[in-house]
């Protein structure tokens, strides 16, 4: 109770700031509007709103249902054979790591009308549910299954009687995260182009009018909508399944022991790298998408590598990486140092944890890189944006790993240092920070694909640079050989980078006696 | 099947990697367990008297030997449904109500719950958990939640019952209890009994023989018969010559 009065509190100071800010134009000069113009804006524009509104819920809402059916069967099925999970995992690896704007021009040439903003949905969706799934269905109780197994049951019967309705309710906490994901998927698919109507197909054209609180409208619609769906799955998962454990992104594909030969796991290995190459090939020949605008993976390597014009394509590539990465480094470096900072200060003062966790919580599933417009109308179109974009959407998930983290270090082990008078800060350098090191290797996994996300919108939409506008250059130029490019090297950056840290992961926590975090 | 619910176990060896290291929980074991008897299993713990079980459960397989239910493999036994079991974690699922747990085996070997309401109340009935049909086991005591997964080992009426530490878990007093209510329930369904435990007075008051195991490896130690008539009354716990047997099972136990 004192915590809700805490909250609507805070809220009203925040607001009224807010409205303080602008209206004497404070902030870059009315590029942050006072909440009451915005709201009198979003009553001026109210006949706009519906088909914008609606196409954004149609795509997200189809996606949101396809997504998650794959996602669950796709988990029932890596469970009932660990072999399909071992095949699948660099599917599922690049499902997790993927920018989803890189992609959103390709999903817009091959596929027509809503599909593509259904796909990215649906992509969005894929990676949490499906993990949910997994982690639900092999935590059941091994006492349960023992029951069911000693009635001569076998897999399909533990499956239907005990583990589907055990995993529910992790399953619904997966969607609890997969519904903002949706529309989040869909808005990006919108930037991409093709449709009239979405609310990111509204905010790329109001981009260019100088009005500020329509974008603010437009900004804070798309925000209420995830948060609705947010909000609507969680309330479902407490009602339904009592399930009121923080819910947060998982930042690995899942992987269960398997018992293989050395040969048989390189096989398998193998194979798990060429299945991603053989579904795109097959999706392009199933598709019957035309040869011009098609290309498949020799098709990539024709382009980069040659055909005649492959020299300027790679040098166009090679400067647009040397743009990219390395403010998607610094984003990604500064937006983990400022959660790791702020989680061992909430562990210091956990009042201030108490409060921040469920801000933090809440907006980590928003759809922040979406709000991009409104960043850059308040910083301009120079490198900071592109940095402050980047960090704000690689902090939230990673300060709320890294905190939890702290969070989960046994008492017993902070009182021993204090049981021989050690200050809070000889604690924290003796237990939290060296406990935490599991989960910030887990906050860089997650965070990994975000930067590089915040980067290619901010580089899209405002800075005219690096891989994210040579993505929309192309776009405009109908190169479609440096579209899909630009895709796959986006994905396979994320992909490497992800690897790297799994690596290092692997090499470094057990020799410190840790053990690597979901 | 009836008149064919012997359990046999035939060199039965097995071992298990924990850590990098292999150690042999069962080691060349042989034993019979007549149609209608019960059989008591003690040991020292890892001893593989509850790997024993597993294996005539067909929850795992032997590395070495054979083990029939009469006539029949663990799993083909086990699926037929006329085998029961209980572990010392009643392990009922927690969305089932009890009346819905004790039916779980139906559900599993593929039998219709209507054709067992009877069955069920009766169990029910016998259990003692009148009027707690459908409580959810978060509401039940724990002797509660036990006897609901005595009830569900019993529900297939089968001619087998497996028991791995089943009072493991509770309190002297209760404990005894549940072996009073054991041997009744025993003797009404004259199922051949295979009861895994920890306690030596358990298994004297309850068994017509005692196994006792010993450890590294697993082996059968010696095999003690006890002559107790039936059915045994509550006092026979206090009896000189319930105690007598008690310690010539320790004794065995402490060379074991």
């Amino acid at each position: 109770m004192t915590l809700r009065a805490g909250w609507l509190r805070n809220l009203v100071i925040l607001l009224a700031l807010w409205e303080l800010l602008g209206r004497l134009h404070l902030v870059a000069s009315g590029a942050l509007p006072a909440p009451s113009v915005i709201l009198l804006k979003l009553w001026a524009d109210r006949a706009d709103y519906p088909p914008h509104v609606l196409a954004t819920l149609e795509a997200s809402i189809l996606g949101f249902l396809v997504g998650n059916a794959i996602a669950i069967a796709a988990g029932v099925l890596f469970v009932l054979s660990p072999v399909a999970l071992r095949l699948a995992r660099g599917v599922n690896i690049a499902i997790f790591a993927l920018p989803p704007i890189a992609i959103s021009p390709v999903l817009v040439l091959t596929l027509s009308g809503m599909t593509p903003r259904v796909v990215l949905a649906a992509l969005g969706c894929y990676f949490t549910t499906m993990t949910a799934t997994v982690l639900g269905l092999t935590q059941a109780d091994a006492r349960s299954l023992d029951v069911v197994r000693a009635y001569g049951g076998g897999r399909w019967s533990m499956m239907r009687l005990v583990q589907l309705r055990s995993a529910l309710p992790s399953m619904l906490g997966g969607l609890r995260i997969a519904a903002p994901n949706a529309v989040l998927g869909a808005i990006l698919a919108e930037f991409g182009g093709g449709g009239r109507f979405g609310l990111g197909t509204y905010l790329l054209g109001s981009l260019g009018r100088a009005d500020p609180p329509r974008l603010w409208g437009i900004g804070l619609t798309a925000t209420l909508i995830a948060g609705l769906a947010y909000a609507a799955f969680a309330i479902l998962g407490n009602h339904i399944a009592g399930a009121s454990r923080a819910v947060t992104i998982p930042a690995a594909a899942p992987s269960l022991p398997g018992r293989h030969s050395r040969l048989a796991s390189i096989l398998l290995a193998l194979a798990a790298i060429a299945l991603p190459l053989v579904l795109w090939w097959l999706l392009l020949k199933g598709l019957g998408v035309p040869e011009m605008i098609a290309r498949t993976p020799a098709g990539i390597i024709d382009y980069l590598f040659l055909a005649d014009s492959a020299g300027s394509a790679q040098s166009r590539l090679l400067a647009a990486l040397a743009e990219t990465l390395p403010i998607t480094l610094a984003g990604l470096l500064a937006g983990l140092a400022f959660a790791f900072m702020l989680a061992l200060l909430v562990d210091v003062a956990p009042a201030l944890g108490r409060s921040l966790m469920p801000v933090a919580l809440v907006t980590q599933t928003m759809p922040l890189v979406a709000l991009t417009p409104l960043l850059v109308l308040l910083l301009g179109r120079g490198t900071a944006v592109t940095l402050w974009i980047t960090i704000s959407v690689t902090f939230f998930p990673s300060f709320v790993t890294i905190a939890q983290g702290i969070m989960m270090v046994p008492r017993p082990a902070l009182e021993v240092p204090r049981a021989y008078g050690a200050g809070k800060l000889k604690e924290l350098r003796l237990v939290a920070i060296p406990a935490s090191l599991p989960y910030l290797f887990a906050a860089l996994r997650l965070a990994v694909p975000r930067a590089l996300l915040g980067v290619m919108i901010a580089e899209w939409l405002a800075t005219g640079k690096g891989l994210g506008n040579l993505l929309n250059q192309s776009r405009g130029y109908l190169d479609y050989g440096m579209i899909w490019t630009v895709a796959v090297v986006a994905v396979l950056i994320a992909v490497v980078f992800h690897q790297v840290v799994i690596f290092t992961e692997r090499r470094v926590l057990p020799r410190l006696g840790m053990t690597t975090v979901e | 099947m009836a008149g064919d619910r012997s359990i046999s176990f035939r060199n039965v060896s097995k071992s298990f990697v924990a850590r990098g290291e292999r150690f042999t929980a069962l080691d060349d074991v042989s034993m019979d367990c007549p149609p209608g008897s019960f059989t008591a299993l003690i040991g020292p713990s890892g001893c593989g008297k509850s790997t024993l079980l597993r294996l005539a459960l067909g929850l795992d397989q032997p590395d070495r030997g054979d083990i029939r239910i009469g006539r029949l493999a663990p799993r083909e036994a086990t699926a037929s449904g006329d085998t029961g079991v209980a572990f010392q974690d009643p392990a009922l699922l927690p969305w089932r109500n009890v009346e819905a747990n004790i039916a779980l085996p139906l559900d599993v070997i593929g039998k219709p719950r209507s054709a067992f309401r009877d069955r069920i109340a009766e169990l029910i009935d016998l259990v003692g958990l009148k009027g707690f049909e459908k409580s959810l086991p978060g509401e039940l005591s724990g002797g509660m939640r036990q006897r609901a997964s005595i009830a569900r080992a019993l529900v297939t009426r089968p001619g087998i019952l497996f028991l791995d530490e089943p009072f493991g878990a509770l309190d002297q007093i209760l404990r005894r209890q549940m072996n009073i209510e054991l041997q009744r329930i025993w003797a009404d369904s004259k199922a051949t009994t295979l009861l895994v435990t920890h306690g030596i007075d358990e298994a004297v008051f309850l068994a017509d023989r005692v196994v006792v195991m010993q450890s590294r490896p697993g082996r059968i130690a010696t095999v003690i018969d006890v002559p107790f008539a039936r059915p045994r009354p509550k006092e026979l716990f206090t009896s000189p010559a319930f105690h007598a047997l008690n310690d010539v099972v320790t004794t065995a136990l402490h060379g074991a």
